[in-house]
C-alpha cells in the first residue's frame, strides 16, 4: 500500500477504481450464475458442486487476469499476478468472486438441479 | 448522437461550434419532443438518460454562439417542459437566451433586473446569482461583478468554478495577488487538476513579470512557477500548456541567472540551481517539438491539441532557435 | 452399516409451473417494483436558507483545505488556516451564533430533523413492507408440502426453517418447501436486478445494507441532533495539528527523474 504522501504525488483516479470494480463484480455475479446453471444441469451434489464453483471462479479470475489486466499491467513494469494497476486490493481480486457470486451461485444451482431431477 | 455534443462547448473553436450547431435539427428530429412519463413507454424507450439533457443544455450554448436562436429555443422548450419552469439551471438557460438575444445595452438591464429579482426571492439560487455574475463582467461592470461573486463565495466557498471566475477577473484588473489566492482556491477544491496547477504557474509568471515588482517578490513568484509548471506535467505528461510555461520560466530564469541572488528562507521555495533548470528547459523543449511534430503530422493520439496553443509552442521554439544560431 | 437409502419423493411437475415460476418472477418484479418506488419517493433536496449553506460549506471549506493542503505553499496554507481557525473559533459560519453552547435541539422538536428521519423511515417501509406481504403470501397459499430437493445436505437444525409447516419427522432436510425458496431468492436475485436496473438500484437490499454499517460520512455530518459549533471547533484543531508539507518539494527533481529526456 501506498503511503500517503506518494499518494497525493501521484493520485488514484477514484471514478476509475470503482468502475473497475463495478465491471469485476458483474463479471462475478453473472459467471456465478451460469456455473450455477451447469452445475445443476451436470447434476452435481454436495461438495462436488462447491468444488466445482472454486475452480471455475478461480479459472475466471485467471482467464480474466491473463486477457484483461496482464497485457497493460506487465507492461508498465509490475510483477506478474499483480493488479494494483487497476484494483485496489490482491484478495478483492483473487477471492471477491467466490463472495461475490455464491448467493447467485447456490440459487441457479437448486433451481436448475430440481429443474432436471424432478 | 455524436459524443463531442457531451462536452461542453465554451472550450470549442468558432468551426467546431459551428459544426454542433448544425447538428441540431439531427438531433431534435431523433429524440422525441414530449417527455412521457407514463411507466410503459419508459419501458419500451428506455430508462431515460441524465446525458440527454446535458445534451441539450450544450446544444442551446453552441446554437446561440452561432446565431440559431430558433434551434436554442426548441432546446429551452424541451428542457422545461421535463423540468419545469423554476428549475434553477432552466432558469438560468432561459436568462442566457434571453441576454444573447438581447439589443443593446437597455435590454441587458432588463435582463439583469429580472435576475436580481430572482434573487430576491430564492437567495441560494446559484445558477442564476452566477448569471448575473458573467453579465455584469460582459457589460463591462468588473468590479460589481468582482464584489458579486465575493458574496456567492462567501456562503459557497466550495464553489471551484465561482474561484476561478474570480480568479480571472482579479486577473483582468491587474490584481495579481488576489488572483493567486482565489485559483490556490480551486486548488484546494481540486488537488489534481493539472490544468490549474499550470494556470498557478502563469499567473505566477504573470505576476513576476508585471512591472514595478521588487526582486525578492520575483524570485519568489519565478520559484513558484516553476515548481507548479513541474507539478503540473508531472500530473499530466503531455499537457502543452504546462511544459510550454516549463520552457518560457526556465528559459528566462537562466537567461537572468548571473543576478540571482539566492534565499534561504525555508518558509518559501527556493529557486533550483542553474544545472537543474537546465535540465528542466532541456526536457520542456524535447518534449514540446515532440508534440509539435506529431501534432503537425497528426498522428494518432496526438490530436485534440489547440491550434492556437501548437503554433504558441512553434513560434516558442523557432525563437529559441533564433537566438542559439545568433 | 448400512447406506441409508436415498430418499425420493414423487412430486408433481405442476409443482414448478403454479409455485417456483410464480414465487420468482413476484420476487423479480417485485424487486423493480421497490426500485421505482424509492425512485418516486426519493424527496427533492431540501431548499437551504443561504446561513445553512453557508455553514455547511463553510465545514466543507475546512475539510478540503486540510485533506489538499499539499497543493498550497506554505504561506498560503498558514494564511488560509490562521483565517479558517480564527473563523471557526468564533462562531463566524454559525447559522444562529446566539445559540452557540448551547445543547443541541431535541431532534425530535425540530421539524427540519423530522423530515430526514421521514426520509429514512420510508426507505425501511420500502424494504419491510413487501418482504412482509410476500412473506404471507406464501405461507397462506403455499405452505405444506416440499417443492425441491436442495443439491447439497444440510445438517437438522435446518429442517424448522426450510420445512416450515410440513411435521414429517424423518424426511431428509434437504427437501425444501417454498417459503425456502423465497429466501434464496432474496439472496440470489441480487445479479438479476443488476443486469435489470443498472447496479446502483434501489431493489438491492445487500448493498443498501451495507450502506447502513458502513460509516455514513455525509448523511450524518449535517445530521440532525449534530452541534455545528463543536463541529467547527473540531475541525479547528484538526487544521491547527496539521504538520505541513507540499507536494511541490522537490518536484523538479521528481520529474527529472521520472521522465527521460
Amino acid at each position: 500500500m501506498p503511503s500517503e504522501q506518494e499518494l497525493q504525488i501521484s493520485p488514484i483516479v477514484q471514478e476509475s477504481l470503482v468502475h473497475n470494480s463495478r465491471t469485476l463484480y458483474n463479471l462475478q455475479s453473472l459467471t456465478a450464475s451460469l456455473f450455477g446453471v451447469s452445475a445443476g444441469i451436470l447434476g452435481l451434489e454436495s461438495y462436488s458442486g462447491f468444488v466445482f464453483y472454486v475452480a471455475l471462479s478461480l479459472v475466471t479470475a485467471v482467464l480474466f487476469y491473463a486477457l484483461r489486466v496482464a497485457p497493460t499491467s506487465l507492461a508498465s513494469g509490475k510483477p506478474p499476478l499483480d493488479t494494483s494497476r487497476y484494483f485496489r486490493g490482491a484478495y478483492d481480486f483473487w477471492a471477491g468472486g467466490l463472495m461475490n457470486g455464491f448467493a447467485g451461485f447456490v440459487l441457479t444451482w437448486t433451481l436448475f438441479y430440481g429443474l432436471v431431477t424432478a | 448522437m455524436a459524443p463531442p455534443i457531451l462536452h461542453s462547448p465554451v472550450q470549442l473553436s468558432p468551426a467546431a461550434a459551428l459544426a454542433l450547431s448544425q447538428q441540431a435539427p439531427a438531433f431534435l428530429r431523433s429524440s422525441s419532443s414530449t417527455v412521457s412519463s407514463s411507466p410503459l413507454s419508459t419501458l419500451l424507450s428506455g430508462p431515460e438518460k441524465s446525458e440527454q439533457w446535458l445534451q441539450y443544455e450544450n446544444l442551446i450554448v453552441s446554437c446561440l454562439r452561432t446565431g440559431d436562436d430558433q434551434a436554442a429555443h426548441q432546446c429551452l422548450r424541451r428542457l422545461v417542459a421535463r423540468f419545469g419552469d423554476d428549475n434553477e439551471r432552466v432558469q438560468a438557460l432561459r436568462g442566457l437566451v434571453k441576454e444573447a438575444e438581447a439589443q443593446g445595452n437597455g435590454a441587458l438591464e432588463e435582463v439583469l433586473k429580472e435576475y436580481n429579482q430572482i434573487l430576491d426571492e430564492n437567495d441560494t439560487n446559484i445558477p442564476i446569482a452566477k448569471r448575473r455574475i458573467a453579465l455584469l463582467r460582459s457589460m463591462g461592470r468588473l468590479s460589481d461583478a468582482a464584489s458579486a461573486l465575493v458574496q456567492l463565495l462567501d456562503f459557497s466557498p466550495t464553489d471551484a468554478e465561482a474561484w476561478s471566475e474570480l480568479s480571472d477577473i482579479y486577473l483582468s484588473q491587474g490584481l495579481y495577488p488576489q488572483a493567486i489566492y482565489a485559483i490556490e482556491e480551486v486548488l484546494v477544491l481540486a488537488p489534481n487538476a493539472w490544468n490549474i496547477h499550470a494556470r498557478l504557474g502563469e499567473l505566477q509568471y504573470m505576476a513576476a513579470t508585471a512591472p514595478g515588482v521588487a526582486n525578492g517578490l520575483y524570485q519568489k513568484y519565478m520559484a513558484e512557477a516553476v515548481k507548479r509548471f513541474a507539478r503540473s506535467v508531472e500530473l499530466c505528461d503531455d499537457y502543452l500548456r504546462g511544459y510550454y510555461g516549463l520552457k518560457l520560466v526556465s528559459k528566462r530564469l537562466l537567461n537572468d541567472g548571473a543576478k540571482a541572488t539566492r534565499q534561504t528562507d525555508d518558509s518559501e521555495f527556493a529557486l533550483p540551481g542553474t544545472s537543474t533548470l537546465e535540465r528542466l528547459n532541456e526536457l520542456a523543449t524535447a518534449r514540446l517539438s515532440e508534440i509539435v511534430r506529431h501534432s503537425a503530422a497528426s498522428d494518432r493520439g496526438w490530436r485534440g491539441y489547440s491550434e492556437a496553443e501548437v503554433a504558441a509552442a512553434r513560434a516558442l521554439l523557432a525563437d529559441d532557435a533564433s537566438a542559439i544560431e545568433r | 452399516m448400512a447406506q441409508v437409502p436415498v430418499q425420493s419423493i414423487h412430486r408433481d411437475p405442476q409443482l414448478f409451473y403454479w409455485i417456483l415460476f410464480p414465487i420468482t418472477i413476484v420476487m423479480i418484479l417485485t424487486g423493480v417494483l421497490r426500485h421505482y418506488a424509492t425512485v418516486l419517493m426519493a424527496s427533492a433536496p431540501k431548499k437551504q436558507d443561504q446561513k445553512a449553506t453557508r455553514e455547511q460549506r463553510s465545514l466543507l471549506h475546512g475539510i478540503n483545505v486540510r485533506g489538499n493542503h499539499h497543493v498550497l505553499s506554505k504561506p498560503s496554507f498558514t494564511a488560509r488556516r490562521d483565517a479558517l481557525i480564527t473563523a471557526y473559533e468564533s462562531g463566524a459560519y454559525l447559522k444562529n451564533p446566539d445559540s452557540r453552547g448551547q445543547p443541541p435541539p431535541n431532534p425530535m422538536s425540530d421539524p427540519n430533523a423530522m423530515e430526514g428521519m421521514m426520509g429514512m423511515m420510508k426507505n425501511q417501509m420500502a424494504m419491510v413492507i413487501p418482504n412482509t406481504l410476500i412473506m404471507s403470501w406464501i405461507n397462506a397459499f403455499f405452505s405444506g408440502y416440499v417443492i425441491m430437493k436442495l443439491p447439497f445436505p444440510l445438517t437438522i437444525k435446518f429442517k424448522s426453517m426450510l420445512q416450515a409447516g410440513v411435521a414429517t419427522r424423518d424426511m431428509d432436510p434437504r427437501w425444501m418447501s417454498s417459503i425456502s425458496w423465497y429466501f434464496l431468492c432474496i439472496f440470489g436475485l441480487q445479479p438479476v436486478f443488476n443486469f435489470l436496473l443498472g447496479s446502483d438500484n434501489a431493489a438491492s437490499q445487500m448493498a443498501q445494507q451495507m450502506n447502513q454499517m458502513g460509516p455514513q460520512g455525509g448523511a450524518q455530518m449535517f445530521g440532525p441532533g449534530v452541534d455545528p459549533n463543536k463541529q467547527f471547533l473540531a475541525e479547528a484543531e484538526n487544521l491547527a495539528v496539521i504538520e505541513h508539507h507540499s507536494v511541490l518539494d522537490g518536484v523538479e527533481q521528481r520529474l527529472l527523474a521520472g521522465i527521460k529526456v
